[in-house]
Order: C-alpha cells, then sequence, then structure tokens
C-alpha cells in the first residue's frame, strides 16, 4: 500500500467515524430549536461562551457537562449488572457501525486507482445496515430486560414487538427496490440513480418506487424508534419505557445512540431513495468533464447566498427588548465576519481551479468534495424531516401500530413487490 | 330550561382519513408553516423574553402578602385570627397581645406567613375585616436558598409597600 492509500483509508475511516457524532449535536441542536419554532418558542438560546451561543448550539455543551458529571448510578436490584452496562453501548455502537457501508461520494479515481469512498468497502451494503439495525432492539430489549423494572420490560417487549411487525414490510420493499436497481452494493445503487429517466427526469428511487419510499420511510421511523412510533419509551404510558433504570452517561448513550441511529437511517433513506450523493442532472463524469463551469456558477452563487444568510443573521440575532448596546448585535458581527471569510476562502479555491487548469486528480477531488457536500445536505434534510414527524404527529396507539404494520403496510409491500417485478420483466 | 346541544362531526372514519398520508402531510403543512415563519423572523415568536422583560401584573393578581398600616404607621391589624382560621393551608400563625396605640383592644405580637406552605388563594385577604392583608405587592417570585427566610415576620409583611394606587386597588373588582 502506498502512502496515498493509507491517507485515504484512514480519511474515509474518519468520516465514517466522527461524522454521525457530529450530527448527534446538529440533531439534537436541530430537535430542540425546530421544536421551538414549530411550537411558536424560541427553543434553547441563552447558553453561551463569552457571548456567542452559536444559534443555541453551545448548548449541547452543557447538556452534555450535566450528563456526565451527574452520579453514574445503578439501583441495587439489578441482578446482572454487565448486560446492564452492555445495553447502551449496543444500542450505541449498532447505530454507529450502520453507517459504515453507506457511500459517501463517487468512487474516487487518482491516478489511475480507484478508491471506493465508503468507510467499509462491502458489497452487501444494504444487508449490513438491515443487520446492524436490527441489532439495535438487542439493546433495547437487553435494557428492558436487565433493568428488572415492570416499565422497562414492557419498554422492550413493545420494542421487540414493534420491530418484527416492522421489520417486514421494511424487507420487502427494500426487495422491490432490488429488483429495480439489481444489487445490493449500495455504491452502485447511488451510481445507478445518477441516470435519467426519459431523458430529463433523475432516476431517483423516490420516482421508480413511489409506494417504496412510504412503506420504508414509515418502517424507518419505527426502526428508529421515533415518534410516532417510539413504544419502547412512551413516557405518557410507561414513564420511560427501556431506559427508565439509567442515569448519567448510561443514559446519555440511549440519548446518542438514538441521534446516532436517526442520521444513519437518514443517510440510508437518502441513498436509497434520493439519489445518495449524486447532484440531480450532474452525473460524475458530467461533472468532471464540466468542471470549471460548474466552479464558475458556484462562484457567481456564494456571494448571493452568503448576503442573504448574513442578511438573515442580522435580522435575526438581535435582542428584540431595549437593550442598551445590544450584546446580540456586537455577536452578530462577528459571525457575519466569519462567514465572508469562509465565503472569500471558497472564492479563492474555485478561483484557483477555474484560473490554473488543474490536473485530472485536482479535478476528481472537487467534484468528490461537491459530492460530499451533497450528500449531507441531503441527510441533514431527512434529519429535519425526522424532527419535523416528531413534532408533528401523536403517538400511535400499540393495536393501531400493529393493525398498520400487518395489515397495510404488510399486504401494500407485497403488491408493490408483484407489481414491479411484472413491469420490470415487462421493460427488459 | 333546555340545554343547548351542539352535536361535533365525527372526524377520522372516511377512507382517505384511514388512510392517513393525506392528513399527516396536513398536519405537516401546518407546523412547517409555523417553523418557517419563525425561522425567517424570530421576532414573531409567541414568547416574553423573562426575565428581561416582565410581565404586567394587574390589581387583582395576587402576589406576596403584606400588612397594612393606619396613616401614621400604627398596623392595621387587630388580630382577631379570621384570616389564620380561614387560611385552608394553615400558612398564618398570629400570637395576640395587648394594644398599647389605643386603637383598639388587640394588636398581634407575633405575624408569619409561610410562604411555602401558602396556595395564594387570597381567603385571608377575604376574611379580614380591617383591610389589614393584602396581597398586591405583586411580587411573584420568591427565591431564597434557606427555608427559614421564606417564613416572612411582621417587620417584612409591614415594611412591603403595595404595588398600586389606593384608587387601582378598590377597583380590582373582587
Amino acid at each position: 500500500m502506498s502512502q496515498l492509500d493509507i491517507l485515504l483509508v484512514v480519511l474515509r475511516v474518519a468520516f465514517g467515524a466522527f461524522i454521525p457524532i457530529c450530527f448527534i449535536a446538529i440533531g439534537v441542536w436541530m430537535e430542540r430549536r425546530g421544536a421551538g419554532f414549530i411550537q411558536d418558542r424560541s427553543g434553547p438560546n441563552r447558553c453561551n461562551i463569552f457571548g456567542f451561543r452559536a444559534g443555541g448550539l453551545v448548548q449541547n455543551l452543557a447538556d452534555g457537562v450535566k450528563l456526565i458529571f451527574k452520579e453514574d448510578f445503578i439501583a441495587g436490584h439489578i441482578q446482572h449488572k454487565f448486560y446492564f452496562v452492555l445495553a447502551p453501548v449496543l444500542v450505541f455502537f449498532t447505530a454507529l457501525v450502520s453507517f459504515a457501508a453507506i457511500p459517501f461520494a463517487d468512487t474516487l479515481v487518482l491516478g489511475g486507482k480507484s478508491y471506493i469512498m465508503q468507510t467499509i468497502p462491502l458489497d452487501i451494503g444494504i444487508l449490513w445496515f438491515l443487520a446492524c439495525t436490527g441489532f439495535a432492539v438487542y439493546g433495547i430489549i437487553l435494557a428492558g430486560w436487565s433493568s428488572h423494572n415492570k416499565y422497562g420490560i414492557l419498554g422492550g417487549l413493545r420494542s421487540a414487538a414493534q420491530v418484527i411487525s416492522y421489520e417486514i414490510p421494511m424487507g420487502l420493499a427494500l426487495v422491490s427496490l432490488l429488483v429495480v436497481y439489481g444489487t445490493v452494493n449500495l455504491s452502485e445503487i447511488a451510481r445507478f440513480q445518477g441516470q435519467l429517466l426519459f431523458g430529463f427526469i433523475p432516476m431517483w428511487g423516490v420516482i421508480l418506487q413511489p409506494l417504496g419510499v412510504v412503506i420504508f420511510i414509515v418502517a424507518a421511523f419505527a426502526e428508529t424508534n421515533r415518534t410516532p412510533f417510539d413504544f419502547a419509551e412512551g413516557e405518557s404510558e410507561i414513564v420511560a419505557g427501556f431506559h427508565i433504570e439509567y442515569s448519567s452517561m448510561k443514559f446519555g448513550m440511549f440519548f446518542l445512540g438514538e441521534y446516532v441511529a436517526m442520521f444513519a437511517s437518514s443517510a440510508i433513506i437518502v441513498t436509497l431513495f434520493f439519489g445518495g450523493y449524486q447532484i440531480p442532472w450532474l452525473a460524475t463524469e458530467t461533472m468532471v468533464a464540466y468542471a470549471q463551469p460548474i466552479a464558475i456558477v458556484l462562484m457567481l452563487l456564494l456571494p448571493f447566498i452568503t448576503y442573504y444568510f448574513n442578511k438573515w443573521i442580522r435580522k435575526n440575532n438581535a435582542s428584540q427588548y431595549y437593550r442598551p448596546n445590544d450584546p446580540r448585535v456586537r455577536e452578530a458581527n462577528v459571525y457575519i465576519t466569519i462567514f465572508w471569510i469562509l465565503a472569500a476562502a471558497v472564492e479563492i479555491i474555485l478561483l484557483t481551479l477555474v484560473v490554473i487548469n488543474p490536473s485530472a486528480d485536482g479535478v476528481r477531488i472537487f467534484v468528490v468534495l461537491l459530492q460530499m457536500a451533497t450528500f449531507l445536505l441531503k441527510a441533514t434534510a431527512m434529519c429535519f424531516v425526522y424532527v419535523w414527524v416528531r413534532w408533528t404527529l401523536p403517538r400511535f396507539r400499540y393495536d393501531q401500530l400493529q393493525k398498520l404494520g400487518w395489515q397495510i403496510l404488510l399486504p401494500l409491500s407485497l403488491v408493490n413487490i408483484f407489481i414491479t417485478s411484472a413491469v420490470v420483466v415487462a421493460l427488459s | 330550561m333546555t340545554v343547548k346541544i351542539k352535536t361535533l362531526e365525527r372526524q377520522g372514519s372516511s377512507f382517505i382519513e384511514k388512510i392517513y398520508l393525506r392528513e399527516v402531510f396536513r398536519g405537516m403543512r401546518t407546523t412547517f408553516d409555523h417553523f418557517w415563519r419563525n425561522l425567517l423572523d424570530n421576532s414573531k415568536l409567541y414568547v416574553r423574553h423573562y426575565p428581561e422583560v416582565q410581565p404586567e401584573i394587574t390589581p387583582r393578581w395576587r402576589g406576596r402578602h403584606r400588612l397594612t398600616t393606619h396613616e401614621d404607621g400604627t398596623v392595621k391589624c387587630v388580630a382577631c385570627f379570621m384570616c389564620q382560621t380561614n387560611c385552608p393551608s394553615h400558612c398564618i400563625s398570629i400570637e395576640a397581645g395587648e394594644r398599647v396605640d389605643g386603637k383598639s383592644e388587640k394588636m398581634p405580637v407575633r405575624f408569619e406567613i409561610d410562604l411555602l406552605e401558602c396556595i395564594y388563594c387570597g381567603y385571608c385577604v377575604e376574611a379580614c375585616p380591617m383591610d389589614a392583608i393584602r396581597m398586591d405587592t405583586g411580587i411573584y417570585s420568591v427565591i431564597t436558598t434557606e427555608r427559614s427566610s421564606v417564613v416572612k415576620g411582621m417587620d417584612e409583611l409591614l415594611a412591603t409597600p403595595g404595588a398600586f394606587s389606593e384608587e387601582d386597588y378598590k377597583k380590582r373588582g373582587l
């Protein structure tokens, strides 16, 4: 292995390990501020470091410090302390590794050698994801059982029953999807979606499989234990469900695991149905061929985006009551300066790309960076959908959940398989 | 006497509603409208920026108690125990003594209100025949680090001024 090989392995493992963890902070922040705005209140916006609140992101640090410094308590009645401690680790770990098979950019070709932009270069992609998320529920069941608490047991039980009823529609929705794509390799699935349908519609999963999208997204919500399917937790019915006996960072692991699972599942939804890292109408080869025009368009767009974004900051980052020498205006000035500097830096990089005709490798790296940004943007948007749904829909009743799973989603996904297979056979 | 009956239309039984999807999207549109409006301009949030912006307290509002005085500064309370007897949470404790200023026969030598017990019902104010106890200080937030300082004695109750003028207090419509 050359040094470049090692560097790229390190880079992609770092991406797979740290991006989901970074998204915990973004997910929690989005959840709290999003919930605030949806309910016409402001959410956490006071926490600051030297007056810098970063739109409420600093609150995450305060929450983290609080969770870490709480007493790590294991109740005396718990007999299997090992399993009790193992459960949150399982939940967090399986959520983290389930992201590993997802491609975040197209294959990078450097000096005639191609590097797959996946944390683990797996051919079985989607099966890895199914295996890992399916395993996450063991953590929840284990937590419920080892808590030795009736609410905990009920939470674990509900989670088990729910996963059994929703893994099946999820798997069947995937079957029809795999019939369309003809592969289980996530990189190839993402590449497939770079094509155009009838020459002008991006061939995304959402267009080829409209029914499959609905079934898969509903099942994915159930899989990640998010509202409206958060039965394992169900605070209004069974207090806190599976994590009732957990405190301190052991609870924190469940909490973080939920957000990592949310991100991983957003990433898989994006990869399967919303084109993965593909920018619509711009397949990898097109982008490589037209790198300079794309860079020029970006250079033209960036000042406008920064201008309007800064205007938005100026408007919203101010105290809404009389305050002499408003410190929030000063804070906004700093943010605006930072964003202009960042924009200028990106402009300079783009300018070098336009002025100095770069080598093929440089263009490839530029394309991969663009695709990574697109992928993260899409995943963030999907995370927002998770938050949005959580603060819109109330929890289902338990029998409604089972009825929806077995009587509606299961037959629908079977019908979907038949229709898809018929169409695929007729076309080929 | 006829009872007015309003029959509400039952929702959620039609086929399209049982599919959930359309209703889910309608709900999501509503929440997104709120989100988008507040994201674009967060001055439209329905929040008071407490503690910098304090709520407006009206004369009807029952805040922390105070004891009133005559114009010459003597305490109005005659230690009749009406408020203590009326108090549903037993937070008032009075000790009566002989009155020396000639206004009447009795006066309290000790008058204590335990604010941790008090439920702010205002029965003491209604029961008082002398208008000696009022809840018009406008104080709604009592913060302390020790329990003993929440038991307010006579000196403190007498020293706290009312937050409203006499006319406003009279007009409060009780």
